[in-house]
């Protein structure tokens, strides 16, 4: 019998789960202060709704074994999308929901081998505003959500910025046909692709000095102006960027905008950000979102309402990062652990299941002791050994 | 030179073997001295360099994309043909034109076979590179059955295992004196500065300053003669 979970699966123990609830609770109370609703989209949905028109590769996906072509989600977004645009038409726009659950990846492994990654998403989604007003709220309730989760200023919280539509705009000037490859080649940070491409030289060298700007919103905006002229898209951007650098820089969050950074899913097309920390010896990725409209669009084609922003938190690597430098600070915060409530003989087992109500009654945690115990010197010896705050021994 | 701010001191992976003088030459041009990694009596596999701000990893040629990819080192200097072979997540930022050498068919000097689509259908290859080799074939549309050898790959026409062999070509003199020759290249190989895709992003100009050093200081007037490449 195998005793190993299976390719790639978690199993955590109970500190991981506590850990794990206590996160997904401070941002809930974070999503529900700003007007957002539970929902619970399932787990398992048909793989057109999970590819999401292309934007997630069906290598990725964990498929299943069934009569239709289904599989499990490898993000929330979609299954959301395609709730608000079918059982919450009706109801009025904008939509704020938010959720959390495990979300699955399919991937090679090294020994060549499928492997599979779960992983706990919390997450926030607002359908139905096409407005820069929706971005900016996003941005704030993402930088409120990780003032709750207190990370400490060693993380270097970075907030990187991206936008779709820039990009696009960017790459207007480069002839359709190696248009596709410049832009895999800007997002996939290749500068040897792009110096490889036949283009003129201006726009060859407008491209290199293109994959090298990325930094402080001003400064960046100011060379795109330059690029570009006043366009709408880059005064919208900046007003965004702008109402978020007070708050970003009360919690420590540097803002960084980089018109080349695009996710790796291929679901959006406006506004994209992801917070990075550092790790204790790697960045580490704890939140990613943006805008995306046209997916929406495919679930309810032909409504002006086709918008959606959303986020998501990766539950899991914050707290890793948490529990990475501060363990023993975490132990002395944990809540005491419950009374050991024993009996001298089998026959008191009644005493001491009416001692435990007597104790969860007045609100404290208390277990058992299955087999009976000499003397107190024996319950209390067993009640450390458990983890427990102490005994309860009743004599017969 | 690098900035006081910078928000973690910068790593770099380095190739053990034929490209780590060139690639210690190319850094220290760019103003970081890992000349100690050079010293016949360095075991250290991690080595600061001389002004304290990085340090330098010292691993295998195939770990060096690895490290680069999870982000344990930001920087890494590896060679075109491993970076085809393990296909990883990292950003291709300078070629720095050392370490030339060609992935490339070779046969038995007397097999008769003159290019990679005369070897017969189903015929067996050798290779240390199975992923380019694969790929090779495949868009030659010649079915090949491969055999992954971790070195001396030229014994596999040598004692009849095999009837080809895909590896690195260099100079050419290994394959000669083992009575093998080239018959078609897969595609030309020489060293690339790579980095992490993310930490490049979340840079502060720091790290695109190095990067832009090592892309402009002169490249050494000096060039040491290629150790071959088994």
């Amino acid at each position: 019998m195998a005793l190993q979970p299976a390719a790639g699966a978690r199993d955590l123990n109970p500190g991981q789960v506590d850990s794990n609830r206590r996160l997904c609770d401070l941002l809930a109370n974070v999503y529900r202060l700003w007007g957002y609703q539970e929902v619970a989209p399932p787990t398992i949905e048909r793989l057109d709704t999970l590819e999401a028109g292309g934007a997630i590769a069906e290598r990725e996906l964990v498929r299943l074994v069934a009569d239709e072509p289904l599989g499990l989600r490898p993000e929330l977004t979609a299954p959301i999308a395609r709730a608000a645009s079918t059982r919450m038409l009706g109801r009025p726009r904008p939509l704020r929901l938010w959720a959390s659950g495990t979300t699955f990846r399919s991937f090679t492994g090294d020994g060549g081998g499928q492997r599979i990654s779960e992983q706990l998403q919390s997450g926030v989604e607002l359908l139905g505003e096409p407005s820069p007003a929706a971005d900016a709220e996003l941005l704030h309730l993402l930088l409120a959500a990780v003032a709750s989760l207190g990370l400490p200023p060693r993380h270097q919280p970075t907030l990187l910025v991206g936008h779709h539509g820039l990009l696009s705009a960017l790459l207007s000037q480069v002839p359709e046909e190696q248009r596709s490859l410049a832009r895999h080649a800007l997002t996939d940070f290749d500068p040897l692709a792009l110096a490889a491409l036949s283009l003129p030289d201006s726009q060859r060298q407008r491209l290199m000095a293109l994959i090298g700007l990325r930094g402080e919103p001003v400064r960046v905006l100011y060379q795109l102006e330059q690029w570009l002229g006043p366009v709408p898209l880059l005064e919208s951007l900046a007003a965004t960027l702008a109402s978020v650098t007070t708050p970003a820089a009360a919690l420590g969050v540097r803002v960084q905008l980089d018109p080349t950074f695009q996710p790796h899913f291929d679901l959006y097309d406006g506004l994209v950000f992801k917070l990075v920390c550092q790790g204790a010896d790697a960045p580490v990725a704890i939140a990613s979102g943006g805008r995306y409209d046209a997916l929406v669009g495919r679930f309810c084609s032909g409504s002006s309402e086709a918008a959606g922003t959303g986020f998501g938190f990766d539950v899991e690597a914050i707290r890793d990062l948490l529990e990475s430098e501060a363990a023993p600070a975490a132990a002395d915060g944990q809540a005491p652990g419950p009374w050991l409530v024993a009996s001298a003989t089998a026959a008191g087992l009644g005493a001491a299941l009416r001692r435990m109500a007597e104790l969860h009654g007045g609100g404290e945690a208390a277990e058992l002791c299955t087999q009976p115990c000499a003397d107190q010197a024996a319950a209390d010896q067993l009640a450390a050994e458990r983890g427990c705050r102490g005994a309860k021994w009743l004599a017969a | 030179m690098i900035t006081a701010n910078q928000r973690s001191p910068i790593t770099v992976a380095l190739a053990k073997g034929a490209l780590l003088k060139d690639s210690v030459r190319r850094f220290q041009a760019a103003g970081l001295d890992f000349s100690d990694l050079l010293e016949e009596d360095n075991r250290l596999l991690m080595v600061p360099s001389r002004c304290g701000t990085a340090r330098a990893l010292l691993v295998r040629n195939a770990d060096v994309p690895v490290y680069v990819a999870y982000g344990q080192a930001q920087l890494g200097v590896v060679g075109y043909d491993v970076l085809r072979e393990h296909q990883l997540p990292v950003a291709q930022l300078v070629d720095l034109g050392f370490g030339g050498c060609r992935m490339a068919v070779a046969v038995k000097a007397s097999s008769g076979y003159r290019r990679a689509a005369d070897l017969p259908a189903h015929c067996r290859v050798a290779s240390k590179f199975t992923r380019c080799a694969e790929a090779f074939f495949e868009q030659l549309d010649l079915p090949v059955e491969l055999i992954h050898l971790t070195g001396s790959v030229e014994l596999g026409p040598i004692t009849g295992m095999s009837e080809a062999i895909v590896d690195l070509v260099a100079t050419g003199r290994t394959l000669r004196d083992n009575g093998l020759v080239a018959i078609e290249d897969l595609f030309s190989s020489t060293a690339r500065l790579i980095g992490h895709p993310l930490a490049l992003r979340l840079d502060d100009g720091a790290l695109q300053g190095l990067v832009e050093r090592i892309a402009t200081v002169q490249r050494p007037a000096h060039r040491p003669v290629q150790v071959p490449v088994r």
